[in-house]
Parts: C-alpha cells; sequence; structure tokens
C-alpha cells in the first residue's frame, strides 16, 4: 500500500485540478442568467448537468500514461489494488453510490438512478472525450481557405459544453413541438433565445480553444485578420441556424448577430484560454450582462416586432468584426 | 535574398538579440547555430515577422520585414519553432488549407499534397489530427506546410529535430535540390553532421551577437570542432549518486 499512496495522491491532485476546470460555468451566461429564471432553473441545471455529466465521469486512472503505469515497479495484486480504488477518487462514483442507496428506498427513482449510470459508465469508459472524436472528420469543406477555416471553426465549437447543451435544448424543444401540438407560440421564441444564451459565452472567447501553435499560423497566413474573424463567426451562426431551425431561424441569427457583435471585443482583448469538454467561461460581469441585454432585444424584436431587424444586427457584426478584425491584424 | 541591418530586440532590460547585420544571397542555404537561448528562434521569428525588432530592419525577398505585411507572408515559407499547426485539423488539412490560403490551384493543391506526403511519409497519418500526431509527424507537417506554396525563402527552425534519419536525409536533400533552383534556404539545427553537409554559409550566434559568420569554403575543421571552440560549454557538474548502486 505504501506505493499505492503516492500514486493515488497523484491522481487526487490531477482530478482535483481537473474539476477546478469547471468552474467556468460561474462565468456562463446561461447558467448566470438561469438563476434569474425562477421556474425554469431547476430544468435548465438538470440539462447541464446531463451535458456535463460525460466529461466528468472519466476514468481516474486515466491520468497516469499507461505506459508510465507500465514501468512503475508495482506488483499484478498492486494494479488490481488502483482500478478497484481509483474511481473512488471522482467525486461522480460517490454521487451515484449515494443515488443507488436512495434508489434502494425510493424504486421509482430507478430509471433516475439507470440514466445517470448509464451516462457515467458512458463518459468512464468511452476514451475519446479527452480528444478529437472521429465524427469531427465528417464536417465536409468543399473547397477554398475560407470553407476550411469554417469548418475547423465548427470543430472547435463541437468541443465545447456550450454546443452540447444548446443541441440538447433544441432536441428537447423539438420533440415538445412535434409531440405537443398546441406549443405555445411565446414558448418557441423563449426556447430559441435560451439557445442562443447556451452559446453566447462561447462568442466571447473565440479564440479561445486555439493553441499557441494555432494562433502562430494565423500569423504566418497572408490573410486578413477579419477574415479569420469572419470564419468564426460564419461558424458559429451555422450552428446557431441549425439548432434553432425548427423554432425561429430568424430569431435565433438576429439574437447570434448581436452575439458576436458583442463579443469579438472580449475575444480580442480577453483572450481567455478554455478547456476543451468544458462550458465556455465568459470573459467579465458588464460583457455579459451587455451581451444578454443584446441577445434579448435583438432576438425579440425579430419574433415580435419585424424580422427586419436582422439588417441592423448584420452591420453591426459585420462593423465589429471589421474593427476587431483590424486589431487581429495589427497585434498579428 | 535576405539582408539584416542592425536588427534588434530587447524584452525589457534583456537584449535577446543586438545588432546583427548579415548578407545571405540567393540560392544560399545558410545554417543559423547558437546554443539554446542564444538569439536564434528570435531572430527567426523577426525575419518571418511574428515579432517587431526593437530597433534595425531587414529585407526578406525584397521587402522590409517591418513593412511588408500581407506580401511578405506570401513570399516566405516557415517552419516556426512551436510548428504553427491547429489541433483540429488533420495532417492532409492542413496542407489542403495552406495551398487554398497561398492561392494555388485545386489541383496544383492535392497534387502537391499527395507528393508531399509521400515524400515525407506521411501518407498512413494523413487522416490524424494533429493534436494525436508524433512529435515527428507534427514536423513534418509543418515542414510541408512551408513548401508547398513553393516560396522564394525558406525559413525552418529545427527542421531535423525529432526525424528520423532517412527523413532527415530526404529533407536535406530537397532542401539542397531547391536552393540549387534558386530557393534561399535559412536554418537553424543542433544536429551538425546534417548540416555541415548541406549549408553553404554558417553564422554561429551567442548571446545575442553573431561570432562567426563564414561561406562553407572556409570551414577549416569539423563543423563540430568549430563550434566548440566559438561556443564555450559550461562544465559538466558530476552527479555523484548517479550510477553508484541502488538507492
Amino acid at each position: 500500500m505504501a506505493r499505492l499512496r503516492p500514486v493515488l495522491k497523484a491522481i487526487a491532485t490531477a482530478m482535483k485540478r481537473e474539476r477546478k476546470t469547471f468552474g467556468s460555468i460561474a462565468t456562463n451566461n446561461f447558467f448566470v442568467a438561469s438563476l434569474l429564471m425562477a421556474d425554469a432553473v431547476g430544468f435548465l441545471y438538470l440539462l447541464g448537468a446531463l451535458v456535463v455529466l460525460f466529461p466528468l465521469s472519466t476514468d481516474p486512472l486515466r491520468k497516469i500514461p499507461p505506459e508510465r503505469l507500465a514501468i512503475w515497479p508495482l506488483s499484478a495484486v498492486e494494479h488490481r489494488r488502483l482500478r478497484l480504488l481509483t474511481p473512488w477518487l471522482n467525486p461522480v462514483t460517490w454521487g451515484l453510490a449515494a443515488l443507488a442507496i436512495w434508489a434502494l428506498r425510493h424504486t421509482e427513482s430507478f430509471s433516475l438512478l439507470a440514466l445517470a449510470a448509464g451516462l457515467f459508465a458512458i463518459g468512464f469508459f468511452v476514451p475519446s472525450v479527452s480528444g478529437e472524436p472521429v465524427f469531427l472528420r465528417w464536417i465536409p469543406a468543399p473547397g477554398g481557405a475560407f470553407v476550411q477555416l469554417v469548418r475547423k471553426s465548427l470543430r472547435e465549437m463541437m468541443l465545447t459544453l456550450d454546443f452540447y447543451l444548446a443541441l440538447l435544448l433544441g432536441v428537447s424543444a423539438l420533440a415538445y413541438r412535434l409531440y405537443v401540438p398546441a406549443f405555445p407560440e411565446e414558448g418557441r421564441m423563449v426556447m430559441t433565445l435560451l439557445i442562443v444564451l447556451a452559446l453566447s459565452s462561447y462568442a466571447q472567447c473565440l479564440f479561445g480553444l486555439e493553441s499557441k501553435g494555432g494562433l502562430t499560423r494565423y500569423r504566418l497566413m497572408p490573410i486578413e485578420g477579419w477574415e479569420i474573424l469572419a470564419a468564426k463567426d460564419v461558424a458559429y451562426l451555422l450552428v446557431i441556424l441549425v439548432v434553432t431551425a425548427p423554432l425561429s431561424a430568424i430569431t435565433g441569427l438576429a439574437a447570434g448577430l448581436a452575439a458576436l457583435a458583442v463579443g469579438h471585443a472580449a475575444s480580442l482583448q480577453e483572450g481567455r484560454e478554455q478547456t476543451r469538454w468544458r462550458f465556455s467561461s465568459g470573459a467579465s460581469f458588464n460583457n455579459g450582462v451587455t451581451q444578454v441585454l443584446a441577445i434579448a432585444g435583438a432576438g425579440v424584436t425579430a419574433y415580435r416586432i419585424t424580422p427586419l431587424i436582422l439588417l441592423p444586427c448584420v452591420l453591426a457584426c459585420a462593423g465589429s468584426a471589421w474593427w476587431y478584425g483590424r486589431k487581429l491584424q495589427s497585434e498579428l | 535574398m535576405i539582408s539584416c541591418h542592425n536588427l534588434t530586440r530587447r524584452f525589457g532590460d534583456f537584449t535577446a538579440v543586438d545588432n546583427l547585420s548579415f548578407e545571405i544571397p540567393a540560392g544560399s542555404i545558410c545554417a543559423f547555430m547558437g546554443p539554446n537561448g542564444a538569439g536564434k528562434s528570435t531572430t527567426v521569428n523577426m525575419l518571418t515577422g511574428l515579432l517587431t525588432p526593437t530597433s534595425g530592419d531587414a529585407t526578406v525577398a525584397g521587402l522590409s520585414i517591418v513593412k511588408g505585411g500581407l506580401e511578405l507572408r506570401k513570399r516566405i515559407g516557415v517552419l516556426p519553432a512551436n510548428l504553427g499547426l491547429f489541433d483540429d485539423l488533420t495532417v492532409a488539412e492542413h496542407l489542403t488549407l495552406t495551398g487554398d490560403v497561398y492561392g494555388l490551384k485545386r489541383e496544383d493543391t492535392h497534387l502537391r499534397t499527395e507528393q508531399l506526403l509521400r515524400a515525407l511519409d506521411l501518407e498512413n497519418g494523413r487522416n490524424v489530427f494533429a493534436s494525436r500526431c508524433s512529435s515527428g509527424m507534427r514536423k513534418k507537417t509543418a515542414l510541408a506546410m512551408a513548401l508547398i506554396h513553393n516560396p522564394p525563402v525558406l525559413f525552418l527552425d529545427e527542421p531535423f529535430e525529432a526525424i528520423d534519419p532517412f527523413t532527415s536525409r530526404t529533407i536535406s536533400e530537397l532542401l539542397s535540390r531547391v536552393a540549387r533552383r534558386g530557393t534561399t534556404v535559412f536554418l537553424t539545427s543542433h544536429i551538425l553532421s546534417t548540416i555541415e553537409r548541406m549549408a553553404t554559409q554558417f553564422i554561429v550566434i551567442r548571446d545575442g551577437h553573431i561570432v562567426w559568420n563564414a561561406p562553407a569554403s572556409e570551414l577549416t575543421k569539423s563543423l563540430e570542432e568549430m563550434y566548440f571552440d566559438l561556443v564555450e560549454y559550461p562544465p559538466v557538474e558530476d552527479l555523484e549518486w548517479l550510477g553508484s548502486g541502488p538507492s
């Protein structure tokens, strides 16, 4: 056991550090704004919890590279002990155990336990949650540098939990719309705005997932700063267009354009690094409030008053992309 | 083709590169050498526009590195120290993107991509994301990106490190051929045996100053001997516990 202790300690330290990266929720527009929605906060946080369960469920033993584990002078018994003990360094295991004990007395909760345990098992055994999953390759790029940059940005978006939360919201709304004939008109607008809200913090950190190498390559490429920014914007708007299509795509686009128009400044000036498979963290409270107000203003106007609001939204976003593209160019 | 005039770069009080001046004619292969921290990468970064000089200027392919902007970027091919790869693109996608960005025709990009993948033994890894590639594959991908648009000047920061001997020989032969056709190659490396065979000019830098700049014809002894004469190295500390039985 003496030899296992430092190994377990190292894994525990790594897990603790990893848990800290989930703190990005504290500055994510969606989760901050959800607190104001008294009736729906439970449901919205449940959706967030479902999305976050996958990356939280990783096998702690994977924190040690298998080659290193094989080199260390540990006996077969010690390896087995390590296998049995390390899952308990993940708080989700304790949560599941508590849920299991609770479900023994409340048999009606077995389905919830089964769902949580299933999601946990997927997160625990699927090794790809830390890298690029295979499906990212399927995004087509018919040709041209700009289209390829858009594809690259799409892939980056799909490595954030914001994307999956928006997708879950979109799918939930679509299912509701299909199975409940009297889907309230206002509900379409609210759900659309919630989807854009879920993606809004990402608009404040468009370069957050770029590695240092990637930023160097941008500087070496003979392309203008606004083109780089525009490729990121197009990818962002494409996602919004697809996810909000069953609800109100015009509302989604107007709100998305507003989110980008406000978000460009933070993306360039704050330069916050983001972690893959986490929720995006917003730049600052002021920026978040401005963005939420812009999203709500543009979205509500597009849905209730006139879709022509798209025009000023496009102009604002294009103007902001041009202005901050110039800044990006000078910094490059 | 590369002309450097009193190029200086300071980081606060620290002067990384001090009044560097040299000329490299077209078609040369210049090996830029020096110990770690001597100022090699800083110089390369300035010459490729990645870093603005504190003072001085240089012209590369006829353009000032300070004012060259996008036009300068079009005329150079760069293998940067951090390789400049996007984690979310595969090896082949990096080359396609580069071809498109530099305005190559689709057919040319495709043809050159296939040739470079073959030449650099990257064919089997063409669909691997850069973040999943080995360090050798990443290096070769970045090198292919520097070559694909056939620029008149190449800047290669340590192109032979982490590369297997066969590919290393392929690269050095490739570079010797392009240099004979007029391309200027400016490279940094610590693999002295390789660069001794191919370079036509040697520059050694130490503490931000040039301590030796000569054509290959002036090399009177082996490059390794010359290098150790020019660059002082600290005495090796004897770690007495190492090799003295199990601890």
